[in-house]
């Protein structure tokens, strides 16, 4: 069964992806409050797609992605990020470091469940 | 496959959070005010209000609030520029920012009645946007410190200002130290990870920043994290709060410890600062919101389990009277006994609130105060860790909140006329909390004013005698006329309104209200309230063909009357006295007191109480026995009674009054007048 792993300081953030993402069949999902504990989680466990906020305690999304894109082991994990940010510079930082995907809230659920499922059937494949 | 979800469906979640960032937001804006009247930046507190501005930003936009988007955007680009600047705010802002607050939270109250949250106020995205941020921080790029330079693969991920905050610490006077904490599976079955030692480390110094290190580490994994914190507590402690070996500690200042792992990602230079700054572990962490409907509804199904087991109950004694076999029945009953009252004391913690968050509100209270006053004060909260139920909180609130502001605007006196009188120009509120044992809770309201004069009081309240007890002068000021008139408080120091905090205290909570009182020296007000007021042990009696109940905590004594030691000395006006405890106490006949029998005679059984310190004996017809009810208020004002704290249904489905003796005994006590003046 594919892992998300949902990353926020806000849990009502976290619950909204979780329900965006819920109609894709068969998705289980990890909730991280920080960046922190989102690395703890990465080490621990294998997830099949992350997504993440850039505004957080401890440390920001950004360096989580620098720090995934630097592991072996996850250097392939599809990264999501969703945040308030949406300047260009955010983006362009945050696609450089590695991500994926760079959503601004508010996102529709459908677009975020596309990106998803688009990213997780290219894992797949 | 689309999604069917609706995001407005997490509205009421969304009002949840919102509510507790706006909690935050208070109390770190009024920080970043206090450093900024000495001059001092704050990074930390305009880093966390601005985390919750931006939180409160995504949140409603998603759920498509837009007058709120823009001011907290507009909060947060302000903001952004006070970070900037090192963390400093000029005082002129706070203003500005406060407002700005209470629009959002204005808007929070309009969405939570049901309401379209109303657009932006007039000129105050203009008003936010004109605001200049103070000078930046003097000199933290040449602060940036040879202290870390052994360090260099972690001092590269440090912005200027944690850089600042790490010399100056290890200057100042404390260790800059570096905990190693190696996260691993069986750690985070036993509860050990990141979040539990971050939380533990923080509250032994400051915790300057926590850096993830990829590599090998020595229990075979692949991560440490190290935190960088100033501190006064020993390796020893340190390593404890890290859950012991593997991990370790290494002092900053020393000579160079092996360099960081060279896998580590750089990100010099590339993160933001509002982004690489360190965090206060965030309460929130480890807990879920619930929301209060659910709580209360828990609590009525709790409600229907406890009647019901009483049914039970009556159930298998009437059978067991009637020569059934009902052994282990009763065996049955005595075991749901006790996993229904585990259950109570699980359904109660869940209502718990922490003290502390109940009063976050009140420095900004008296910070409004101290603008419209003048006068210079310090708000000290000693509160603890102490808990209350939710129910309890949100009553004994507005009482808090009376004393404090009447001490505020009363009590304390002038910076001129405390110099005066020899005393420091800053006057001192102090709020303190303890738990006692047995389910009560003791809160005090204090201040270095100018004391009640009794004397003025009693002139004023046409009492001929000045009160000289702390408790005598209270009954005069808790009189609802004399307190609504404005000259009088400004004579005796802290009379205003007292009789609605003596109604919430005494009548809604059924607690008791002292007062300690020196003239030139200031009041103490002791607030005693019990823990929760919706499941208490009671004690169930019979009084006049009725049957009553009160609670177990509030009754001092059982006891059998025995009328010959019963006296009605003469001018006591019919008062019997009963001795109990070496004293003769007061023997008050319930059903007299309820208007139920004109009789005098002694009732066989009487109930010790202590009623604002005096001991007062209830008599009355029969005890029942002793058993756990769930109060109902009586909530509506029509039938709100002195001395009835409520209603219950003891399993049979009557409704039976829960008494407050105390309060009853009072009302009936002050007088022919004494219950419309407490009822009112």
């Amino acid at each position: 069964m594919p892992e998300v792993l949902v990353v926020d300081d806000s849990k009502v953030m976290r619950d909204m992806v979780v329900a965006c993402l819920r109609p894709y069949p068969g998705l289980g999902f990890t909730h991280a409050s920080s960046g922190l504990e989102a690395i703890e989680r990465l080490s621990l466990n294998p997830y099949d797609l992350l997504v993440l906020d850039l505004n957080m305690p401890d440390i920001g999304g950004i360096e989580v992605v620098e720090f995934v894109r630097g592991q072996d082991r996850l250097r392939q994990l599809p990264i999501i990020i969703v945040t308030t940010r949406g300047d260009e510079a955010s983006r362009a930082r945050a696609l450089s470091a590695g991500a994926d995907r760079f959503m601004t809230k508010p996102f529709t659920p459908d677009a975020i469940l596309s990106e998803a499922k688009r990213l997780l059937e290219e894992k797949r494949a | 496959m689309t999604a069917s979800v609706d995001l407005a469906d997490f509205l009421p979640a969304y009002l949840a959070e919102v509510e507790e960032l706006l909690d935050s937001a208070h109390r770190h804006l009024l920080a970043v005010e206090a450093s900024a009247r000495r001059g001092a930046a704050h990074p930390k507190s305009v880093r966390e209000l601005f985390r919750a501005l931006h939180t409160i930003k995504g949140l409603s936009a998603m759920v498509d609030v837009e007058p709120i988007v823009s001011i907290a955007h507009w909060m947060e680009t302000s903001l952004r520029q006070a970070d900037q600047a090192g963390g400093r705010l000029p005082e002129s802002s706070v203003e500005p920012l406060l407002e700005g607050l209470r629009a959002v939270e204005q808007r929070i109250r309009q969405l939570a009645a049901g309401k379209p949250a109303a657009p932006v106020p007039a000129g105050l995205a203009e008003r936010l946007e004109s605001l200049e941020p103070a000078g930046a921080t003097q000199g933290s790029a040449a602060a940036a410190p040879r202290l870390l330079d052994e360090e260099k693969a972690l001092a590269s991920r440090l912005g200027p200002a944690e850089r600042e905050q790490l010399s100056l610490g290890a200057t100042g006077g404390k260790r800059a130290v570096r905990l190693d904490f190696i996260p691993g599976a069986d750690r985070a079955a036993r509860g050990l990870t990141i979040n539990s030692v971050r939380e533990q480390v923080a509250a032994l110094g400051d915790l300057v920043k926590v850096i993830p290190v990829a590599g090998p580490t020595p229990g075979g994994g692949s991560l440490t994290f190290a935190l960088l914190l100033l501190t006064d507590a020993t390796d020893t402690v340190l390593l404890d709060a890290a859950g012991g070996e593997p991990a370790s500690v290494v002092s900053l200042s020393r000579p160079a410890p092996p360099a960081a792992p060279a896998s580590a990602p750089s990100t010099e230079g590339s993160a933001e600062p509002l982004e690489e700054e360190p965090e206060e572990a965030r309460r929130a962490g480890g807990t879920l919101r619930v929301e209060v409907s659910r709580l209360d509804e828990a609590l009525e199904r709790l409600a229907a389990l406890v009647v019901n087991r009483s049914r039970l109950q009556r159930a298998v004694a009437d059978l067991t009277a009637a020569g059934a076999p009902t052994r282990e029945l009763r065996a049955i009953l005595q075991e749901n006994g006790r996993q229904l009252r585990d259950m109570r004391a699980a359904v109660l913690r869940l209502r718990m609130v922490r003290v502390g968050d109940m009063l976050e509100r009140l420095p900004l209270l008296v910070r409004g105060l101290r603008r419209s006053t003048g006068k210079a004060v310090r708000l000290e909260l000693d509160v603890g860790d102490t808990e209350l139920d939710k129910a309890v909180a949100d009553r004994l609130l507005p009482a808090l909140v009376h004393l404090v502001r009447n001490a505020v605007d009363h009590a304390l006196e002038s910076p001129e006329e405390r110099r005066a009188a020899d005393k420091a120009p800053e006057g001192r509120v102090r709020l303190a909390c303890h738990a006692r044992a047995s389910g009560w809770v003791d809160l005090t309201v204090e201040d270095d004013g100018r004391g009640v004069d009794a004397a003025a009081v009693a002139r004023r309240a046409g009492v001929a005698q000045v009160p000289s007890t702390g408790d005598a002068l209270l009954e005069l000021l808790c009189r609802p006329g004399f307190s609504t008139r404005e000259e009088v408080t400004s004579t005796s120091g802290r009379g205003m309104g007292m009789d609605i905090v003596r109604r919430i205290v005494v009548d809604q909570l059924g607690g008791e209200l002292h007062l300690d009182t020196r003239p030139g020296a200031g009041s103490t007000f002791l607030l005693r309230v019990p823990l929760t007021i919706t499941l208490l042990d009671a004690i169930v009696f019979e009084c006049a063909g009725l049957r009553y109940a009160v609670a177990v905590g509030s009754v001092e004594e059982l006891f059998e009357v025995e009328p010959g030691r019963v006296v009605r000395p003469a001018g006591s006006q019919g008062v019997a006295l009963v001795e109990r405890r070496g004293a003769a106490v007061p023997l008050l006949p319930l059903a007299r007191l309820l208007g139920r029998a004109a009789d005098d005679g002694a009732p066989p059984r009487g109930l010790l109480v202590r009623q604002r310190g005096e001991l007062v004996a209830f008599g009355v017809d029969r005890l029942l026995g002793q058993q756990e009810i769930v109060l109902r208020p009586l909530e509506d004002p029509l039938v709100r009674v002195p001395g009835v704290a409520g209603a219950t249904d003891l399993g049979d489905g009557r409704p039976t009054l829960v008494l407050d003796l105390a309060a009853l005994g009072a009302a009936r006590r002050s007088g022919a007048g004494g219950r419309e003046e407490r009822a009112s």
